[in-house]
Formats: C-alpha cells, structure tokens, sequence
C-alpha cells in the first residue's frame, strides 16, 4: 500500500489534471457553438446549389466532361484528408486515418496521391510505408482555413484535374451529425456522380431561361459546387473535432473525477490505519511500562 | 398590394436574406434585369453589383454582391453569392485598405493570375464603397 504522502501528492496531480481537461471540454464547447453556426449556415448554401444544379443539369441534354469516367484512362487518385492538428479528441483522427488505409489497400494497381489538411493525418502518414503517397501538405492550421484558403486549394485541384493529371478525386471528411453523433465520411468529389443531380423530379413552370447559355453557366456553377463542397467538407470536420474532443474530455474529467473519490478513500483508510498502529504501540508500550 | 414573391440570399457564412418581396433588380453578366412575381423560370449569372430589393411594405434594400447566381423558379428567387453585404455592413476602412492594395498589385505588375485575382478585389472594394456612399 502507498503512503499517505505519496497518495496525497497523486491526489493533487490528479486535480490539476482534472482542471486541465475541464478547461478543455469549455474551451471545445464554445468553438463548437461558433463552428456549428457556419455549418448550418454553409450547408444552406451547398444545399441550394445542388438544388439550381439539378435543375440546370436535368435541362441540359449535352453531358459536361466532368460526368465523364476517365479512371480506366488515367489511374491516378487524388485523396483529400482532413483530420485534426491535436490530438485528445477521442477516437476522432484515428477513425478517418483508418478509412483511408482501408481505401488505399482497396485501390492497389492505382496510384494514390494524398492531399492532406491537418496535422495528425500527415504524422501518420509521413512515417508509416505511405509516406512516398504524400503529394502535398497543408500546413495551416484546420481552424484558420478560412473559405479564400478553400477556394485555392479547390481551384489548384480543378486545374489538375482539367489538366488530366489524375482521373478520380475524393475527400475524406468527417460528418458531424450531433455532439455524440458524427461519421468519418468518403465521397467522390471529381468527376461528378450521374445520380448526383438526376434523382431531382423536375418541378412545374417549364423551360428555364438560361443567361448566358447552359453551358456557360455550368462551366462556371460547377467550380464553384466543388469549392463549395470542399469548403463544406472542412467545416463539418472542425465541428465534428471540436465535439470529440468536448466529449473527450467530458469523459476525462469525470474519470478524473472518480480516481480522485477512489484516491480520497485510500487515503482516508492508510490514515486510519496509521492511527492505529500508532495507538497500538503507544498501548503496548504502556502496558510493558505498568508491567 | 402587389403580388410578392420570395426572395432568399445566401452566402457559404450565411442567410442574409429571406423574405418577400415585391420586386429585385440586378445586374446580370448579360445586362441589368428586373424580376417581379410570376417571372418565367430563369438561371443566370450576376456580376459583382448592387442588387436591389423592393420589400412587401415597399421599402426599398440595398445590397452589393461579390458575383453570383441567380434561380427564378416558380416564385421563389434563390441569389447563391460568394460574399454579400447589406448597407450598414460595410466596413468602410477595411474595405478601402483591400482596395489600396489591390490597386498597388495591379500598378506594381506581377503574374497575369496575380493581376486578375487583384481586379476582383478591386471590382468588389468598389462595388462595397458605392453601397456605402450613396
């Protein structure tokens, strides 16, 4: 059994642990609140657009290169990967990091190239044996991506895919759903699913006016659809960080917490128990004095 | 009353504007237009200026737009813009300093993407200012 001083001193390291951690769920849960908003608010935005897509998508009778299929003509993949920059937030990096190993192992005979934003994804990937996949790092931070950050990242991948430098372009993100609630998501970003926009019935009120053309429309609607997306992709990973990591450290913190009421109670115990060796010998010494 | 119709303006950050209305005018990349209710089904594209707004209590809105769509589609008006200010939002000093330094890129030279990327600015800070002024 431990001494009392070495409880004592466990104890107090314990609260300042607990203090820590519970500054840290506070500190998630208030950027939570603000990222939340900008989720809400961008996935609005995402919303209506794939809405005025479908509509001119569904109007258009021409197909747009970007529905094209060009994997079997180029084998090159582009993976997008956004995980955290710390840790402590659960199982949260380490769920998206598995998918994409999972992805990766699934696609042998192609080539990958990862893109990655975050700097947890890029520690595992830069020492492990994918590290030769890496084509690019992101090293500003996931919260300070602001959208003109996005928008250039978006706009350097569009030019590359243009430029036929890879045929498939996905994005590993993680979905927030609810505080307790989010999912390590893939999705196809590049070329554009056909059922993206075609399951859309047509609404009533005829033909479109279209200004300029269709085409031209839609030559500068889609940049902007997968701005928007990749945009969005950020955002609902920073919310669904700062979740795991408030629910993390929830956890933590009662832990500690209950560690610290087990501790107290051992402690209490070895102090009782010294008592009463104490007493024991005073006693027994007493009695060989009388004696 | 005239007829109303429904207007929503929205950006990535957020809703900036959602309501009825009477009547919008804008500037498409194929020249100004006006939209009253009951207008055909129309997609076009809007340049970076001022749309403005005619409420249901025929209060007229000002709002500039740094480029964007437009959907006319059974009476509801969906504006999907980059970045949209209304009159008292715009901050006059930050908005000066964008275009300041716009404009220095612009005389100092540089790449033609460097060049382009500071025009859009310049159009926006302008476009930002005008709102502000009038």
């Amino acid at each position: 059994m431990l001494s009392t001083r070495e409880i004592k001193q466990r104890i107090r390291s314990i609260t300042s642990i607990k203090q820590i951690t519970r500054a840290m769920e506070m500190v998630a849960a208030s950027r939570l609140k603000k990222v939340e908003s900008r989720v809400l608010a961008s996935r609005t935005y995402t919303e209506k657009m794939h809405s005025v897509l479908s509509h001119l998508v569904s109007s258009l009778e021409s197909t747009h290169p970007w529905f094209a299929e060009k994997d079997q003509a180029i084998p090159v993949i582009k993976v997008v990967l956004i995980t955290a920059d710390k840790g402590l937030c659960g199982a949260y990096n380490n769920n998206i990091i598995q998918k994409v190993v999972k992805f990766i192992k699934e696609k042998t005979g192609k080539e990958i190239k990862l893109t990655l934003i975050g700097k947890k994804g890029y520690l595992y990937f830069s020492k492990g044996r994918y590290a030769s996949l890496i084509e690019k790092y992101i090293p500003e931070s996931v919260e300070k991506l602001g959208y003109s950050h996005v928008l250039a990242l978006a706009d350097q991948l569009i030019k590359g895919y243009e430029a036929n430098e890879f045929g498939e372009l996905h994005i590993f993100f993680t979905k927030f759903h609810t505080v307790m609630q989010s999912f390590p998501t893939s999705m196809r970003l590049l070329p554009i699913e056909k059922g993206t926009f075609g399951s859309e019935e047509k609404k009533p009120g005829g033909e479109y006016i279209f200004e300029p053309s269709p085409v031209q429309i839609i030559s500068h609607l889609f940049p902007k659809f997968v701005e928007t997306r990749l945009y969005q992709c950020v955002l609902e990973s920073l919310t669904s960080e700062y979740a795991a990591r408030r629910v993390a450290m929830i956890a933590a913190t009662e832990n500690a917490g209950e560690m610290i009421d087990e501790l107290t109670s051992s402690y209490n115990k070895a102090r009782q128990a010294a008592i009463t060796k104490e007493l024991l010998e005073v006693v027994s010494g007493a009695e060989a004095l009388v004696r | 009353m005239a007829k109303t119709f429904k207007l929503e303006i929205i950006t990535p950050e957020k809703v900036v504007y959602s309501d009825s209305v009477q009547s919008i005018s804008a500037d498409g990349t194929e020249g100004s237009f006006g939209v009253l209710a009951d207008h055909a089904p129309l997609i076009t594209e809007l340049k970076t200026s001022i749309l403005t707004v005619n409420d249901a209590n025929n209060k007229t809105i000002r709002l500039a737009l740094d480029r964007g769509f437009l959907e006319v589609m059974a009476n509801n008006v969906v504006v999907l813009s980059d970045a949209c200010v209304t009159e008292g939002d715009v901050n006059v000093e930050k908005v000066s300093a964008e275009k300041d330094a716009a404009e220095k890129t612009l005389s100092s030279g540089g790449s033609a993407e460097e060049k382009e990327k500071a025009q859009a600015i310049l159009t926006r800070a302008n476009t930002w200012l005008k709102l502000a002024n009038k």
